[in-house]
């Protein structure tokens, strides 16, 4: 029942602090939920030395869900290596960042709701992690979606925060349409929607072709690219990424705990997940490879102008989730999860320390109007260099095992797709680099760009957000070196057992591990060209940058807006969409639908309404020979209709 | 059996004829007097069917109680006639028309009789029959053993019936004189006589 | 013989004797025993449920026929229980306040309740009869119960006349029928019937027009169109505990005894009698959504809301299959629970210790009774059918049965109905929600009312979590109902 209790926890917390949020005060939901998590993440230690290391896989069923015709679904927590990794990412993660919010968010006016979302994503996120069957895990990829959209919008006074909020939302719609159609695809396919069913029967559908739309093709091809969209809307990967960079307008706990650690890594999670399915359909697996290449290096260009703090680690995420994706796309699950697991711990510790950087600066985000402030805050200076070298991948920190193991296994796939994965993962290794840096000189070095009130104010952060900081830096620093091994290396057979599938003629990592010296050489040479790039740039020549931004100014707009995404999507989508509303409101709802529509409709309801009230007149007679006119009419209308 | 026939007519047209004149009458009084009319006409039909028991019952109960309480209520009360009658003929067509259509359904119906085989053989014949069983006796053997339940569900029927008038009617005034009966009959001399001596030119 | 018969009556026998027990208890003990009695008597409901639930194997004939013991009957049973003891410990309170307890209205509620559980099980024209005749005197004189109030006393007397008019269709159908078929055994009933059909043979007119008659009893006591002219009156003038009594029990139990009637002995006559349920159906529903939109007395809205209830339970009774009497069976557990908690919703509706009925009373509860607000929330989500409240299923199922009978008709008027009852539904929570605040009513509620308030918007609200106990106890009951 451990497993059980892992899951309902965080939802009891968030119960408790949403609903008895005043009667308990902020104190009392801080505590409450800080400690049903801790709870849960001590927990969930325990299930993974049970479940990933000895070896206990299993599946406890809480309750009989949906018993309706061939549909037969049960609440159950699956418990394999996978799940037991996630379990404990996520549980401890959560945790810490719950403790670091006390302190972040001590001045909001509204704590317990606050806690009570955290809590409540917590829960989602670990029912979807826990799934067993493909509705679970689509109750959960909802779940996170709303806890997301809320908490996005958490600070409901803020206009951008809305339209940031129902943008998020709005955008996963257009993925999770994908999602829904593939677990379709899957239902009509196999006839049930339990992984365990449906993995034990994939390799007899391999040959299976069904008709999508009109096209025949072959059929678990078509189900895992529409899984795939899926996932792209979840993890933000190129095309329906826009939405990630302005979910930053929430409390940064929240960026770091959806928008980076958890939350945004499902789609990877989910694709790892039904390895079995993706091995046996080789397409899929290349269109996953090209997305997330081209997302990585994509996301890694943007990142190399931005200015607000916050927007440079998310483009940075996104850039990391293009990593794990195309890792997964190269059948290297085993590498895209181990990632998963490192990049959890550093982009926490990332954001967390923006967080920190952002509460010292009185809210200040620009980086811009930073600078110089690293003899003030030296803690969060410390931790942002940790996780800096982390995200850099300069060894011994956690990014370097993960990150290297990605592209050697990228080369080693010794594909066409897998090539251009690799070369895109090397370039977007030295962006990587030199915007970490760029970041980090132009936020702590330098002259001070704030005004003089603001420097006077510069402040350590309290005790409360530091703790949980340190713990993530030591995270940082040793989640791959501990993890390489079992992740991996050779132990990787024993520890992930069959919670990850790999076709025999597929196993990228095993080859990634004899790939000449030079390609596992290249990305930490990447990285420190890059690291030395930006130490030029921002620390020697602080003018070089203006210089080079004249000279190639239109490559700089291109950049700094993104590639003219969110203008594309406006000129195709949005606007058309809105003009079309507004014609639609003006003559069809305005002529037609208040003309004869439901407003006439409605005004004839009431006549109709008056009318029938009006023949309850209250005389007993009536009501008798209502009733006899009645029967009457019901004996004419059978004699009529069934003997005349 | 023309004879009997004849009576059957006889009783049958009567207990037509008084029912209709129960709903005619001006006035009530008489129309529960066609009521009681219509009651014996009845009973006059299941004399005629061999059923004495039931004719018997119909004439005890009904006449001799349910009638004679109508009677009663019916004097008692002050029933405006006028008013009645003007709301009945603001009404009169319509109701008129549905009942017509009614009567006119019904006896299409009627006309139409087609009973299923077995049941002229399960109506026809009373059983046991009547010549060597008394109907009376008939009743009681089925009563109390097949139809034992119907009893009492009928028993408890009127026990409801019973608390209902109660819980509806009975009450207790203040200022009502009632006769207490261990009240009188324990009443002491002493309580109620007392000896006053009167001097003498004074009065009481 | 006799006693296996009063082992199958088990449950009736010892209601009647807790009933007349009571009965000599509060007549000694006067007044003041009534919370006793009262509390007896639910205690006593308690145990009868239990006989009934924890005694599977007792089914069967009793009694020649005349009773009935199957799996359906036990479902129903079992939720005329429940609603007749939720709707007891409702109306203690009420009553207290009122000063108006006397120990006869628990008595008469149990005797009502052994009606309907008689009316449930009959097997026979003869005991359909003397059950709904045992519930339906009771509910006159509980309905008329507050005499002093004339309101009060005007419902009595309107149900009492009506009732009486009903009950003589009724028996005018009965008797047809027996004169036409020989018999008023619901078995007997039936192998004449299928022998009719056997041999090719369309039934006799006077038959059908028999059923007709007994057909428009029985929509009575369901308060289906056109005979439910009564139904807002008494709703609004009898005391509110009573309505929630009337609004719950005894349209579980006539409405199971018009399914049992129907499917039983003229199951085999679907063709005759579809089309006149059909038509009973779609101006039950219509009525029911257009009649309670101008409504502003919310016992009155209540009483048009169970009338277009009734219209869709009919649905499922139209289609004349058994997934149309699963989907009657659904249907009614769950209005049997949105009404409950709806009724103890208006109960607590309590000013300075006055009872309040104005659906514009209940403005702004959101902000003084966030709890209550959101519980009857539930329950009017629920009554309008919107997913994935327990409502939503309970039309679910029986519009579903209706399409696979080929009836669209009904099924499209149904959906459209229930979109124009959503209306006033809905109304009701943008009241509670988005308008402003009156003076909040009594605090506390107490805490049976609290309990009932959370249990039935838990029943509803969870429904579609755990539908697997209700749904599978509906399927077993209908399949009961259609082997026997």
């Amino acid at each position: 029942m451990i497993e059980v209790a892992i899951v309902l926890l965080p939802l009891a917390g968030a119960i408790i602090a949403g609903f008895f949020g005043r009667l308990i005060g902020n104190r009392g939901a801080q505590l409450v939920t800080c400690c049903l998590l801790g709870l849960s993440a001590i927990l969930s230690i325990v299930i993974f030395v049970d479940v990933a290391l000895s070896g206990n896989t299993r599946v406890t069923e809480i309750f009989t869900w949906i018993d309706s015709g061939d549909l037969e679904l049960s609440w159950a927590v699956k418990l394999d290596t996978l799940s037991a990794v996630m379990l404990l990412v996520v549980t401890v993660i959560s945790t810490l960042i719950h403790v670091y919010s006390i302190g972040y968010m001590a001045h909001d006016k509204s704590i317990p709701r606050f806690f009570a979302y955290l809590s409540l994503f917590t829960f989602f996120m670990l029912a979807l992690v826990t799934a067993d069957n493909f509705v679970q895990m689509f109750f959960g990829w909802e779940g996170v979606g709303l806890a997301s959209y809320l908490l996005i919008g958490f600070w409901y006074d803020r206009p951008s925060a809305n339209a940031a909020a129902i943008k998020a939302f709005l955008v996963n719609r257009v993925g999770d349409v994908g999602f829904a159609l593939g677990i379709l695809g899957t239902f009509v396919l196999f006839g049930v929607v339990g992984f365990d069913q449906v993995f034990g029967a994939v390799s007899g559908m391999a040959d299976t072709n069904f008709v999508f739309i009109g096209i025949e093709g072959h059929a678990l091809t078509i189900i895992c690219i529409l899984l795939f969209i899926g996932a792209m809307g979840k993890s933000a990967q190129l095309g329906l990424h826009t939405w990630l960079p302005d979910a930053m307008e929430g409390p940064t706990p929240v960026s770091a705990l959806i928008h980076a650690a958890t939350m945004v890594t499902a789609g990877v999670f989910m694709v790892v997940r039904l390895s079995p399915m993706f091995e046996y359909a080789p397409i899929a697996l290349q269109m996953v490879t090209y997305v997330g290449a081209a997302t990585a290096l994509f996301a890694a260009t943007v990142a190399l102008t931005q200015t607000d703090i916050k927007r440079v680690i998310a483009y940075s995420t996104c850039s990391q989730l293009g990593y794990m994706f195309f890792a997964a796309g190269v059948s290297a699950y085993s590498a895209a999860i181990f990632h998963l697991m490192t990049h959890a711990f550093f982009k926490a510790l990332l954001f967390l320390a923006a967080g920190s950087v952002i509460h010292a600066m009185s809210d200040e985000q620009d980086m811009r109007k930073m600078g110089g402030i690293w003899r003030l805050i030296p803690v969060t200076y410390g931790v942002m260099w940790v996780g800096s070298l982390a995200l850099a991948g300069i060894p011994p920190f956690a990014g370097f095992f993960s990150k290297d193991m990605i592209l050697e296994a990228a080369y080693g796939a010794a594909s066409t797709h897998g090539m251009f994965a690799f070369w895109l993962g090397v370039a977007a290794a030295f962006m990587t680099a030199f915007y970490s840096w760029r970041l980090l000189l132009m936020t702590f070095h330098g002259q001070p760009r704030a005004d003089a009130k603001v420097m006077a104010h510069v402040h350590e952060s309290p005790k409360v957000m530091l703790i949980p900081l340190l713990v993530l830096a030591v995270g940082a620093v040793f989640a791959g070196y501990v993890g390489y091994e079992a992740f991996v290396g050779e132990g990787r057979v024993d520890f992930w057992r069959a919670a990850v599938l790999v076709l025999p003629g597929n196993d990228a990592i095993a080859a990634g591990h004899h790939v000449p010296t030079w390609v596992k050489v290249i990305p930490l040479v990447m990285a420190v060209a890059g690291i030395g790039l930006a130490y030029v740039m921002y620390m020697l020549r602080p003018g070089l940058p203006a210089a080079l931004v004249a000279r190639v100014r239109p490559l700089y707009l291109f950049l700094l807006n993104k590639w003219y995404f969110d203008e594309l999507y406006d000129a195709i989508f949005v606007r058309p969409a809105r003009s079309l509303g507004a014609n639609l409101w003006r003559s069809g709802d305005g002529a037609l639908i208040d003309g004869v529509g439901p407003d006439g409709i409605a005004a004839a309801t009431r006549s109709l309404a008056r009318r029938a009230s009006r023949l309850q007149t209250g005389y007993l007679y009536h009501y008798a020979f209502a009733m006899l006119v009645g029967v009457a009419g019901l004996i004419s209308w059978y004699l009529f209709s069934q003997v005349g | 059996m023309i004879v009997q026939a004849l009576a059957f007519y006889l009783f049958a047209g009567m207990t037509i004829a008084s029912a209709v004149m129960v709903i005619a009458a001006r006035n009530p009084v008489h129309s529960v007097l066609f009521l009681i009319l219509a009651f014996f006409n009845s009973a006059g039909l299941f004399v005629l069917m061999g059923a004495e028991f039931l004719a018997m019952i119909l004439v005890v109960v009904y006449v001799g109680a349910v009638a004679v309480l109508f009677l009663f209520v019916v004097m008692m009360l002050d029933i405006d006639l006028v008013e009645i009658r003007q709301g009945f003929l603001q009404y009169m067509p319509i109701g008129g028309l549905v009942g017509i259509i009614l009567l006119v359904e019904l006896l299409f119906v009627l006309g139409a009789w087609i009973a299923v085989p077995e049941t002229a053989a399960v109506t026809g014949v009373p059983l046991p029959p009547p010549e060597q069983v008394p109907n009376t006796r008939a009743l009681g053997v089925v009563l109390y053993t097949k139809y034992v339940y119907l009893f009492q569900a009928s028993g408890l029927i009127l026990l409801v019936a019973m608390i209902g008038a109660i819980v509806l009617t009975l009450r207790r005034r203040d200022g009502v004189r009632r006769q207490s009966i261990s009240g009188q009959i324990g009443r002491r001399r002493e309580d109620s006589v007392e000896i006053k001596k009167v001097p003498n030119r004074s009065g009481a | 013989m006799i006693a296996d018969d009063l082992m199958i009556v088990l449950p009736e026998l010892l209601l009647a004797g807790l009933a007349t027990i009571l009965l000599m208890f509060g007549v000694f003990r006067g007044n003041r025993s009534t919370p006793s009695v009262l509390m007896l008597s639910v205690a006593g409901l308690a145990v009868v449920f239990a006989v009934l639930v924890l005694r599977p194997g007792a089914h069967g004939d009793a009694f020649g026929g005349l009773f009935v013991a199957d799996g359906f009957a036990v479902f129903m049973k079992a939720l005329v229980l429940i609603g007749s003891a939720a709707t007891m410990i409702m109306s203690l309170r009420y009553f207290e306040r009122k000063q108006a307890l006397r120990f006869e209205y628990p008595i008469l509620m149990l005797f009502a309740t052994l009606g309907m559980l008689m009316m449930i099980s009959a097997g026979d024209l003869m005991s359909l009869y003397l059950g709904l005749e045992l519930q339906s005197l009771s509910l006159y004189v509980i309905a008329a119960f507050r005499r002093d109030n004339l309101r009060s006393t005007e419902a009595g007397l309107k149900y009492f006349v009506l009732g009486a008019l009903s009950s003589g269709m009724l028996l005018y159908g009965a008797s047809m029928i027996y004169g036409f078929a020989g018999t008023t055994s619901f078995q007997a009933l039936a192998a004449v019937f299928a022998e009719t059909m056997v041999a090719g043979e369309a039934p006799s007119v006077g038959l059908v027009v028999g059923l007709v008659f007994l057909i428009a009893g029985l929509a009575f006591k369901v308060s289906a169109v056109p005979f439910h002219m009564w139904t807002p009156d008494v709703y609004e003038g009898a005391p509110t505990p009573v309505t929630a009594f009337f609004a719950t029990a005894p349209k579980i139990a006539a409405m199971a005894l018009f399914v049992r009637v129907v499917m039983g002995p003229f199951g085999d006559f679907v063709g005759q009698w579809q089309q006149i349920l059909v038509v009973i159906s779609i101006a039950s529903m219509v009525l029911g959504a257009l009649a309670a939109i101008n409504q502003t007395n919310i016992k009155r809205l209540m009483a048009y809301s169970s009338i277009g209830h009734v219209g869709y339970a009919l649905v499922g009774l139209a289609a004349g299959t058994e997934a149309g009497v699963h989907g009657v069976i659904v249907y009614m557990a769950i209005y049997l629970f949105m009404n409950i908690g709806t009724f103890a919703c208006i109960l607590c509706m309590r000013r300075k210790d006055v009872m309040l009925e104005g659906i514009d009373d209940l403005k702004g509860l959101s902000k003084s009774n966030p709890l209550m607000a959101l519980v009857l929330a539930i329950f009017m989500f629920s009554m309008a059918g919107i997913p994935p409240l327990a409502g939503f299923f309970g039309k679910l199922y029986v519009f579903l049965a209706a399409i696979e009978s080929g009836l669209y008709t009904l099924a499209v008027v149904g959906v459209l109905s229930s979109v124009v009852g959503a209306f006033y539904y809905l109304r009701i929570v943008k009241l509670m929600y988005f308008d402003e605040p009156g003076e909040s009513f009594d605090q506390p509620v107490g805490g049976e009312m609290v309990v009932i308030l959370v249990g039935a918007g838990a029943a509803i609200l969870l429904f579609f979590v755990f539908p697997a106990p209700l749904l599978d106890g509906a399927a077993a009951a209908a399949a009961a109902l259609l082997a026997g």
